[in-house]
């Protein structure tokens, strides 16, 4: 079996500022492997683990998906390999443009029986990136998946549905997102990092796979904050304590809070 | 020649990849050694702050195009020294085309040079590590042997220990003791961003050319001490470094007397508009030679901050340039240590050799009496008071006669409460410390 574990080398918003104007300063901000793609690659190494299978790391971006900072970061994971499609034209790429070329990575690197991902990039969290693949693939794509069990062809996969749970069977190819707390990543050791400069990668260019050409393009032309929640600014005088306190209570109870 | 139980994973472990570790890093890896270089950031340069002004003719001789390639900010060419008072304020104002070629300084982002010097290592064939928090040195028979990391160890010949202010490897292998607050200052300071083009307005400064202030008095509330302002490209680094002893005698908040000099009329005007978008505070050495102690012990050598290397002539603070000159020292020292086959002490005797014959550990010698002059208190207050009353003396044309230059100084001291005993035992111990 193998099992391919896609990851973005994205900016960490920590490091990003907000203007007062609401406006993003990415400028400082520092690449890392998206925060929720450990997961993923430790569910990965699990399984691999369990059932024998090649554990490679896919990723697609601009040339500093290649940098030896993000090689070993990402290596560190735990992957066997990693295959890496890096180019300037791929720089900041959006979920379709990112899903598709992924798409090629996946076949590039063939008889892949299962593509992991982690629940959302940390810089733009769209959550699109999987379905997209799967899509681009032809397979089917399930989110918010807990647990992951069995072998190529016949995965039984646990995921969060509501409030509760569902487990189901895949008899073929699929691609899974894993949910943000589906197992705890290990945190890479020096061990894990110098293994990590030793695995090979495998770097292309965007000539190198031909994802399809898409037939139509969006783009941004203009955002919003999010509407301030209408507030009732009932102040309520605090110097009679006593009194304070009971018309704060008859205030929650008016408003079935209480 | 000492034998090894276990086959090192590396000739040389660097702990820190700030100035001095990199630039050790980077030479021994450039003559050919195996060098790993831990970080415990996610990357070089991610847990600094702010960046200081780097005298960079040293850094020239790592990287030849250290000025056109580094993530350098401005090239200083003009100076301030200003005395604060609480409604006044009396300054040196010394600008000098001199410091611009050859460059003398050049204010620094560490976030930026870091990561730059980080990726030059690389280059060079270094093991850069980053995101990993050495737990503790590895010794076997007294001897220094390697680091752990949680339940990972690595082993080498050589470990350098460039983990800054506060190493705890050199404490660790008893190299450093629990420093006196007299030796440690807290740094408080603030980057607030500004256009380039209001800085090039507001300091006169062309292009890339920029200033740098050192400030004394008001601006620490009296605390030993003093205040600093440079410009970087498009902000301003601000602070205050105050004796940890004088601090904690006087109890006044660090905040306080940061928020103090920010808000200071001198002060505020040149930060008008900015917004801060740093905002830290961190130990600094300031001992002087005091602090520089055992830089050797048998498999392992410390460099930079770590190895108390800062000085503080009251003019000028440094740290980043005799960072660099012990890093060239401790790689020339293990380089030999290496072609010699014995990393004990006295195999590794050469970087103390090569530290003071470089001018990083002349300077030492040199300004061996200035952490004691600057511990003066008159310094923080008296003296900007009196220059200030001379010159009001001089200026203020307040429809009486006028009095002769003399006459106003000889008055303005009386009323002063230095002494002329004082003056010239300041004077003398000036002279001689700095």
């Amino acid at each position: 079996m193998k099992i391919a574990v896609a990851y973005k080398w994205a900016p960490n918003p920590q490091d990003a500022a907000v203007g007062a104007d609401g406006t993003v300063d990415w400028g400082r901000a520092k690449a890392s492997v998206s925060e929720y793609d450990p997961v993923a690659a430790e569910l990965g190494r699990r399984l691999a683990d369990a059932t024998g299978a090649e554990l490679v790391g896919i990723s697609v971006g601009g040339p500093d998906v290649a940098s030896p900072m993000a090689r070993k970061s990402a290596l560190s994971r735990g992957f066997d390999r990693a295959v890496v499609v890096a180019d300037p034209a791929l720089e900041g790429a959006g979920p379709t443009l990112t899903a598709t070329v992924l798409a090629e990575v996946v076949k590039h690197v063939g008889d892949v029986d299962l593509v992991l991902t982690g629940d959302s990039s940390q810089d733009v969290g769209a959550q699109l990136v999987p379905a997209i693949l799967a899509g681009a693939l032809g397979w089917p794509a399930l989110a918010n998946v807990t647990a992951i069990s069995g072998g190529a062809g016949d995965l039984v996969v646990e995921r969060l549905q509501d409030s509760g749970s569902q487990v189901l069977h895949a008899s073929g190819p699929v691609v899974l997102a894993a949910a943000t707390d589906a197992v705890v990543p290990r945190v890479p050791g020096m061990k894990d990092i110098l293994a990590a400069g030793k695995r090979p990668v495998e770097v292309l260019s965007l000539a190198d796979v031909t994802p399809a050409a898409p037939v139509a393009a969006t783009a941004v032309v203009a955002t919003a904050r999010p509407a301030l929640a209408a507030r009732k600014q009932h102040v309520i005088d605090g110097s009679d304590p006593v009194a304070a306190a009971a018309e704060l209570v008859a205030a929650l109870r008016a408003d079935n809070v209480l | 020649m000492t034998t090894e139980a276990v086959e090192p994973d590396f000739d040389v472990i660097v702990v820190g990849a700030g100035v001095a570790g990199c630039v050790t890093a980077y030479r021994l890896a450039e003559a050919g050694r195996s060098v790993v270089l831990i970080e415990r950031g996610e990357a070089p340069g991610s847990k600094n702050l702010s960046g200081g002004v780097l005298y960079s003719r040293v850094m020239e001789e790592v990287f030849p195009d250290f000025l056109t390639q580094a993530p350098v900010e401005r090239r200083i060419t003009r100076n301030y020294v200003q005395f604060l008072n609480g409604t006044s304020s009396v300054g040196i104002d010394y600008q000098d085309s001199r410091l611009s070629d050859p460059v003398n300084a050049v204010t620094v982002l560490r976030a930026r040079l870091d990561a730059w010097l980080g990726e030059r290592c690389e280059e060079a064939g270094v093991f850069l590590m980053p995101g990993v928090r050495v737990d503790e040195v590895l010794t076997e028979d007294g001897k220094v042997v390697g680091v752990r990391a949680g339940d990972d160890e690595l082993r080498a010949h050589v470990v350098v220990a460039a983990d800054g202010v506060n190493s705890f490897l050199a404490r660790a292998a008893g190299l450093r003791p629990q420093e006196p607050t007299n030796h440690l200052a807290l740094g408080v300071k603030a980057v607030v961003s500004l256009p380039a083009a209001t800085i090039e307005e507001r300091f006169h400064c062309a292009g890339d050319e920029g200033v740098a202030y050192a400030v004394v008095g008001d601006c620490t509330l009296g605390i030993g001490g003093g205040g600093f302002l440079y410009t970087n490209r498009d902000s301003i680094s601000v602070g205050v470094v105050l004796r940890l002893d004088d601090l904690v005698a006087k109890g006044v908040p660090s905040s306080e007397v940061f928020e103090h000099f920010l808000t200071h009329p001198f002060v505020a005007p040149l930060l008008a508009g900015g917004e801060v978008s740093e905002y830290a505070s961190h130990l600094v050495a300031e001992g002087g030679l005091d602090m520089v102690r055992e830089i050797t012990t048998d498999g392992m050598v410390v460099v930079g901050d770590a190895a108390g290397l800062t000085l503080n002539t009251g003019l000028t603070v440094r740290g980043m340039d005799l960072a660099t000159a012990s890093g060239i020292a401790a790689a020339t020292g293990i380089e030999a240590a290496l072609a010699a086959g014995d990393t004990s002490k006295a195999g590794l005797a050469g970087y103390r050799t090569a530290l003071t014959a470089s001018f990083a550990g002349q300077d030492m010698q040199t300004y061996a009496k200035a952490p004691a002059f600057l511990e003066r208190e008159r310094m923080y207050e008296q003296y900007g008071s009196l220059l200030a009353d001379i010159m009001y003396g001089a200026f203020n044309h307040d429809l009486r006669p006028r009095r002769h230059l003399r006459d106003v100084a000889k008055r303005a001291f009386k009323r002063s409460p230095v002494r002329l005993r004082d003056l010239f035992s300041d004077g003398l111990a000036g002279v001689r410390a700095l």
